[in-house]
């Protein structure tokens, strides 16, 4: 018999079923001890329209949680929300909470700078900087003056984005001598080299082929072992493959017509891909709607 | 909406049901074969499997390509899956008609004890009428249809242990013994048909509800004849 193990197992491991609660609806509620973000009634408008309304969901640690649904559903609006991203657009206004391991992010004297160092974000075209290789990954931490032992830093990025073995001979190469999957690989080990706790991924291989598509997705999965992910996909298969929770985000129309965003339904990915409770998931997953 | 998707899981489903035609002729054709003593009806009944067979290799292929093609999610995964399994019930139901035509062939000589053919009769009928039910429910996606079975499948196994009576009763002669030991396959070869029609019921229910569960519990069965 094999000895019990020391390593305490990530939140994949152990049951996530186990981990989430429910409420009497059978809805999630909360995983008190493995909450990274708590989202509450949040809303998001551009120059006065509503873009995002009144979103409710916590993220769990460690895992890997999809945002699906149809183009327009403010997803990217959402995602953008966990690291200030937002901010940065003339007109957009930010209603609601998201809590931080309980601190508010949007809270008096958060430092916007400060919360894109703990909650990295990669896009959804490679955007490395026309600089080598290693300067694009030490980018960060130079910025940061996180300079002791810069060499081990990059070198440690570029293993945990599993990119090492094909640059680490090369690193004063230009960036832009990559491959797309390679330079998205790139743009992940240069969100890691400053060490975030949360890494945002926004749609980050719908511009790759296939096969540095499925490097891209071993990688979350790898990763999560260290890191909580949060992603943006239009990929449902994706979806179902990378994800431990999945939320469906929709279009609803409001009194004069206009769209905003809404959540329909956040579970476990197994429960929205065979057996979602809400009508419009089914529509969506099966293919009937969007 | 995906037209091509939906087009060929409603092909899916017409082609199981006419699968599940196929297996209640067999059904009749055995029973027909026992009854009358007909080696020739059951040698076309041990043919006719090759048309049962026939079509649930198109089914399961048609599954897998369906699968690897189209991703099916949610309400139609279920739908792929539920078949899937009824593909196979129904399948073993037609090899149960097999053996019931095989073992009348060996024993046509042998004048049958009345009381187990009439028993054979009314679980035959039983058996017929439980495949009917499992189709329908499926096809409709009835779960009450479905559940109704269990109660179906409690007559038949009735049946069963009453053949079983019937054959501790046949006497000395070994020809007649012979008989009756051929008997008692084929009253489990019926018996095992009304379990597979109680799956099939099952696999309703995960369709509809999305969650499976055993109607029965077979490993903690208050009878252990059954």
């Amino acid at each position: 018999m094999a000895e019990p193990s020391n390593t305490p197992a990530t939140i994949s491991e152990v049951s996530l079923e186990k981990l989430v609660q429910r409420d009497d609806r059978g809805r999630p509620s909360r995983a008190a001890q493995n909450v990274v973000f708590e989202v509450q009634n949040l809303g998001v408008s551009y120059d006065g329209s509503p873009a995002l309304k009144d979103v409710s969901l916590e993220i769990y640690q460690n895992c890997v949680t999809a945002f699906i649904g149809p183009s327009g559903c403010g997803k990217s609006t959402f995602i953008r929300c966990f690291n200030h991203l937002n901010a940065l657009i003339p007109g957009a206004r930010i209603q609601g909470k998201i809590l931080y391991h309980e601190q508010d992010l949007y809270g008096p004297g958060v430092d916007p700078v400060e919360v894109r160092k703990r909650i990295g974000m990669v896009f959804q075209k490679p955007n490395p900087f026309p600089k080598s290789i290693y300067d694009n990954v030490a980018f960060g931490p130079r910025v940061l003056g996180m300079t002791g032992d810069l060499d081990g830093r990059v070198e440690r990025a570029l293993q945990q984005a599993a990119l090492w073995d094909e640059v680490g001979h090369r690193l004063k190469s230009s960036a832009l001598s990559l491959s797309g999957g390679q330079q998205q690989r790139l743009c992940i080990a240069r969100c890691l080299a400053v060490e975030p706790e949360v890494i945002l991924m926004d749609e980050p291989a719908s511009a790759l082929d296939p096969i540095a598509t499925t490097r891209i997705e071993d990688l979350m999965h790898e990763l999560k072992a260290e890191y909580t992910i949060v992603v943006v996909t239009h990929n449902m298969q994706q979806a179902a493959r990378v994800a431990d929770m999945t939320a469906f985000f929709s279009i609803e129309r409001g009194e004069e017509n206009e769209r905003s965003g809404i959540l329909v339904e956040y579970d476990l990915t197994e429960k929205i891909f065979t057996q979602p409770s809400d009508k419009r998931t089914e529509d969506y997953v099966t293919g009937r709607f969007g | 909406m995906r037209a091509t998707l939906q087009e060929e899981l409603d092909t899916l489903q017409s082609t199981l049901l006419e699968e599940g035609e196929l297996v209640l002729r067999a059904l009749r054709g055995s029973m027909e074969a026992l009854e009358n003593r007909d080696p020739e009806l059951a040698d076309e009944v041990i043919a006719f499997d090759d048309e049962v067979d026939r079509q649930y290799v198109g089914i399961e292929e048609n599954i897998a390509s369906l699968l690897a093609r189209q991703a099916p999610a949610a309400g139609d995964l279920r739908l792929v899956l539920a078949m899937l399994h009824t593909n196979l019930h129904l399948e073993r139901m037609a090899d149960y008609c097999v053996t019931i035509a095989k073992l009348t062939k060996l024993v046509y000589g042998i004048t049958p004890d009345q009381r187990m053919m009439v028993a054979f009769q009314e679980m035959g009928a039983r058996c017929e009428e439980m495949i009917r039910a499992a189709l329908q429910s499926f096809a409709n996606r009835d779960v009450a249809v479905a559940e109704s079975l269990v109660e179906l499948d409690e007559l038949v196994d009735r049946g069963n242990r009453r053949v079983m009576g019937h054959v501790l009763s046949l006497g000395s002669n070994p020809a007649i013994r012979e008989w009756g030991l051929r008997m008692i396959v084929v009253s489990r070869c019926l018996e095992r048909i009304g379990d597979h029609a109680v799956d099939i019921g099952e696999q309703t229910a995960y369709l509809v509800t999305g969650e499976f569960r055993e109607f029965t519990d077979a490993s903690n069965a208050e009878r252990l004849d059954s």
